[in-house]
């Protein structure tokens, strides 16, 4: 981790508190409110493709899957529900569904439900574990790459990148020859060094970590770069100011790149949560959710019980309370971040 | 000063040591995929797997070439994904930019809706999103594709958090010369996004590059097939077909590549770093 | 309770909006509910479309094209034959299924769907078709079960999963393990015993242990749910399936490998593992992916739990099914089409000899195919075996809420050879959960 220093001498132990300061005034300085900027309708404007685009083409399945989490999925329906003709306007809108109204009953059956909680609870672990050592790795890489002596840095950074362009089946077939239990390279580069096979796709301890490495390898480089263009927009000066002050790399990744990284940091890690919350296609490809169910999440959770076992007003109730949960969540992370 | 340059040369291998170290476990199991991609099906799956390259890359290729037109596949992908991020990309920062640099009612609750947009499982939309792309004709077209997704909630959600480091004195001096919100926007806030528009192009592109069950039920023609709809095609219940299932991967990964490499160059300090007066 | 539909209320709330802004136009009475005048469907009409599609998967989609292309040829139509992955293809097709439009004129399914597919209401009843043509009995008389709801048929069986255990017959004789002497699973175990440790008799995947449960509990005539719909896969059949998967497991000579892995693939192509319990379509595997095991094979039934015990069960099986959602024209030729496919000796053994597909068609087991010595299983007549097999099949009850027992005995039979609890205790709580979710009564 390492800001390029090559003038400065007298490396401070202690910096002086002045030094401190005057970092904090300069990033209050960059971030200082100036007084409300004009143009409320060229902000509307701006803003508006999104909920137009929103409106026309996602408002009806958000607001269809609300609706169908108050019903039971009976059957598909047959035949037209209506139609209108008038002249070249011709539309016969379809009787998509036949649904039995069940009120709440769907969201009362998804508080005793065990194995919502369970993927609900392995969602969780996974997260709470694979979260924070991705994003440390992305940012300790990318303060890395970023550091002027690196040579090579474009190579480099394509090479922690790649990753995420490889396709997910072939991705997990490599994950389950490298991870397999009895004939794995992992196993087999640990029995050289007298270490006894680990079970790391059936036992339930050790699946969760093979997913957690597997979404890491897989997005590390993702964050790395977002991290990397945000490390773009730090001011030079604070750091040239930094080490008149005697800062050394600590102090000046500390009180410098820290404070100026977060918005973007900040984003990493909303968008960590929420990717994570709705991790899917590792666990389905790698472990099918198991072993006993150690590793479904709850997006799996969710799809199975839509696509196997077509229930699908539950798994509309479901997905509700997934997004309200998460989002709750999201926000919460905003305003502890200090989003203002 | 002795000391310093010591303590900087400890550094230094440290930094090489832990990139280095990153990028070998990294590169590890897509190497061995671009292995599996020059052997023989056999060869593949015989134990110990091997992990020296064989030759026979051109016939694996041929062999998913005859069973589909996996070039044109590729060709899809990177069309769909391109249109697909040019046009996000302008939405998402002009979106960003509103929400990063004025003051309008209800910005709050906007930005928060916004945000939840992006907490909703792809997976259940498909159904109700088929529906509606088929009343209207738009089943097996690249639009269909392309358009519900332009406004990307993680897009807007990046260009406000790095739109916010462009300081407000900049903008206030543009007004004053006499620049209207618009020229604002695309003469100093965009180009002073360079690195994070470059980020964001990655993000978006793969976006795009990785949807999988939404362009699976909405395209039908082979001919349209992008490349992970054209993938799930080679796991059969009989048979997987790794060899193919390789190539095609590794083939894949190239326009990836080529887009790190080219937009990385991107990633130089922009002109907000020096803008600092002091 | 009240019956509606999804599309009820936006409906009628667009309607309403819409009459506004057409003004009298609209009230002209060019809007109406239910299927415009005229429009009036299921006009049977003998006509048939010269164009269809079906879906398929992997063999199957080429058995499918196999037929498709004689048929095309004889009866002047074009059935075009799509080819999907398999994941891909059921996600593909429920989502058209469940949003009525969009599906394939034909379709496969595999038997174990069968219920859940029907249940939705989105395939075509076909039972006054199959009367019509009169085919019923030709074809092996446990298939129907999963294909049929109450008197209605909705599928034509295509093709079924005979079960034998194949074996590297070189493997066996290198170790001294006699084929001939495994007449029961403790025999199985016995044999499998005198392999060295870094051989495996067999390969209990944990991720499909329920098909292993599967195959062994219809082998003794086990039923997963009783005539009144009672879950009942803890009865004495279902434990005793447990306890021999348990004493598979206990006697080490069993390796977990995820079926159809490439590590799976290695391991029996290497002779690293003996023995594969599964059933007659698994030739077709085996000769596609292992060519240079070619004569190393045998096969022999299935050991039985006690001796002078059945030794025949089923594996897998599939039909060709038309969703409901097309014009009479497509449906007639669509089922034209099955017909022709799964109904004609000719086309059924065509299927088999080019893709191992097993005929579910009864009346094509006397044929010269079965009886041939191949070269891949080292001159033994394997086939006859499988065809053996298939006249004994016990019927099977697949219902809707088969997903829900597999996800079920998969979980519990885990934790069971984890030894968290006993055989008994795995197949009670089995029974527990599959009743508790499905509002079913246990046996």
């Amino acid at each position: 981790m390492s800001q390029e220093t090559e003038s400065t001498g007298n490396p401070i132990a202690n910096p002086d508190p002045s030094v401190l300061d005057r970092l904090r005034f300069a990033r209050q300085d960059v971030a200082a409110k100036l007084p409300p900027l004009r143009g409320q309708r060229i902000a509307y404007l701006l803003v508006s493709p999104f909920f137009v685009l929103f409106g026309l083409f996602l408002a009806f399945p958000v607001v269809y899957t609300l609706y169908l989490s108050f019903f039971e999925w009976q059957s598909v329906g047959q035949g037209n529900l209506f139609w209108i003709d008038f002249g070249p306007f011709h539309v016969t809108v379809p009787r998509i569904a036949e649904l039995q109204f069940v009120g709440l009953s769907n969201y009362t059956r998804l508080l005793g439900d065990g194995l919502f909680w369970q993927s609900m609870f392995n969602t969780t672990y996974i997260l709470l574990i694979q979260v924070p050592i991705m994003i440390g790795l992305a940012l300790a890489l990318a303060v890395a790459l970023n550091a002027s002596f690196v040579r090579f840095k474009g190579l480099f950074r394509t090479a922690i990148a790649l990753p995420i362009s490889a396709n997910i089946v072939a991705y997990s077939t490599v994950f389950l020859l490298l991870f397999n239990e009895q004939f794995g390279f992992v196993n087999y580069l640990l029995s050289q060094v007298g270490v006894s096979p680990i079970a790391w796709l059936t036992s339930e301890f050790w699946a969760r970590k093979t997913i957690i490495a597997a979404v890491t390898w897989r997005w590390i480089g993702y964050n790395m770069i977002i991290l990397l263009a945000g490390l773009q927009n730090v001011p030079q000066q604070l750091y040239e100011a930094a080490e008149i002050d005697g800062a050394g790399r600590w102090e000046k990744f500390r009180y410098v790149t820290l404070p100026q990284l977060r918005p973007v940091l900040l984003f990493v890690v909303v968008l960590s949560t929420i990717g994570t919350f709705k991790l899917f296609a590792e666990p389905y490809v790698i472990t099918g959710g198991g072993p006993t169910n150690a590793t479904i999440t709850i997006v799996q959770y969710i799809y199975r019980q839509a696509f196997v076992h077509w229930n699908l007003g539950y798994a509309s109730a479901l997905t509700v309370i997934f997004v309200a949960l998460v989002s709750v969540i999201s926000i919460a992370q905003i305003r502890i971040g200090g989003d203002d | 000063m002795r000391e310093q340059r010591r303590k900087d040369a400890v550094w230094m291998f440290l930094t090489y040591a832990f990139i280095l170290t990153m990028v070998v476990v990294m590169l590890i199991p897509l190497y061995w995929m671009i292995v599996a991609a020059t052997l023989p099906q056999q060869e593949f799956i015989e134990f110990p797997p091997r992990l020296i390259p064989g030759t026979a890359f051109l016939d694996n290729f041929a062999a998913l070439q005859e069973r589909m037109n996996y070039v044109l596949t590729i060709w899809n992908s990177v069309f769909i994904a391109v249109v697909y991020t040019v046009l996000s990309l302008l939405l998402c920062s002009m979106a960003g930019f509103a929400f990063a640099k004025y003051e309008f009612r209800f910005k709050e609750p906007l930005f928060y809706s916004i945000l939840a947009t992006l907490v909703l499982p792809i997976q259940l939309l498909v159904i109700p999103l088929f529906l509606m792309m088929s009343q209207v004709g738009w089943t097996d077209t690249f639009r269909a594709i392309i358009l519900p997704w332009l406004a990307n909630p993680i897009g807007i959600f990046l260009m406000r958090q790095n739109m916010r480091s462009i300081p407000d004195a900049l903008l206030e001096s543009a007004r004053m010369d006499g620049a209207s919100e618009l020229q604002i926007f695309y003469r100093i806030a965009l180009p002073a996004m360079r690195s994070s528009l470059a980020a964001l192009a990655i993000i978006l592109f793969l976006f795009q590059w990785d949807l999988f069950l939404y362009p699976l039920v909405i395209l039908e023609d082979p001919g349209n097939y992008t490349i992970p709809v054209a993938l799930a095609g080679l796991e059969g219940t009989q048979r997987i077909y790794y060899d193919q299932i390789m190539v095609a991967t590794t083939l894949a990964i190239i326009p990836m590549a080529i887009l790190f490499l080219v937009l990385q160059k991107q990633f130089v300090s922009g002109i907000l770093a020096g803008s600092l007066k002091e | 309770m009240s019956q509606d539909t999804t599309y009820g209320r936006f409906g009628r709330r667009r309607l309403l909006k819409g009459t506004t802004a057409l003004g009298a136009a609209a009230l002209a009475g060019c809007i109406g509910t239910g299927d415009p005048e005229g429009d009036d469907d299921e006009a049977e009409t003998d006509e048939m479309a010269d164009e269809i599609s079906g879906w398929g998967w992997d063999v199957a989609a080429r058995s499918m094209e196999l037929t498709a292309e004689e048929y095309n040829d004889e009866h002047d139509a074009s059935v075009e034959i799509e080819e999907f992955g398999q994941d891909a293809m059921k996600e593909d097709l429920q989502t058209r299924l469940a949003s009525g439009s969009g599906t394939p004129e034909v379709s496969m399914l595999e038997m174990i769907d069968g219920p859940s597919y029907i249940d939705t209401g989105a395939v075509l009843d076909i039972t006054d078709r199959i009367e019509e043509a009169d085919v019923y009995d030709d074809f092996v008389s446990g298939v129907w079960e999963s294909l049929t709801d109450g008197d209605d048929i909705y599928a034509l069986p295509w093709d079924i999963g005979p079960t034998a255990v194949f074996y590297r017959t070189d493997v066996y004789d290198e170790h001294g393990l006699d084929a001939d002497a495994i007449e029961t699973w403790d025999d199985f175990i016995e044999q499998g015993e005198q392999l060295p440790d870094d051989v495996y008799m067999v390969n209990l995947p944990e991720n499909d242990l329920d098909g292993f449960w599967r195959f062994q509990f219809r082998q003794l005539e086990g039923e997963p749910f009783t005539e009144d719909g009672a879950v009942n896969i803890h009865s004495e059949a279902s434990l005793q399936v447990a306890q021999n998967i348990k004493d598979l497991h206990d006697a080490g000579i069993a390796s977990n490998l995820e079926g159809w892995s490439s590590a799976w693939f290695g391991a029996y192509g290497d002779g690293d593992i003996a023995s594969l319990p599964s059933a007659a379509w698994m030739e077709g595997t085996l000769r596609a992916e292992l060519p240079e095991t070619e004569g190393d094979w045998g096969v022999y039934k299935i050991p039985a739990f006690e001796e002078g015990g059945a030794r025949a069960s089923n594996w897998g099986g599939s039909s060709l099914m038309i969703p409901d959602q097309h014009e009479s024209a497509e449906t007639s030729r669509a089922w034209d089409y099955i017909r022709w496919t799964t109904a004609t000796e000719e086309m059924q053994l065509l299927m088999y000899d080019e893709y191992g597909l097993f005929p579910a068609l009864e009346t094509t087991y006397d044929a010269d195919i079965f009886g041939e010595e191949l070269e891949f299983f080292g001159g033994q007549a394997a086939r006859e075996v499988f065809a053996e097999v298939a006249e004994e099949l016990p019927s099977y009850r697949f219902t809707e809420d088969t997903p829900e027992v597999s996800e079920a005995i998969n979980d519990e039979f885990q934790r069971m050879l984890r030894d968290d609890q006993t055989p008994e205790e795995a197949v009670q709580a089995a029974a527990e959960t599959v009743a508790g979710n499905t509002g079913r009564d246990l046996a």
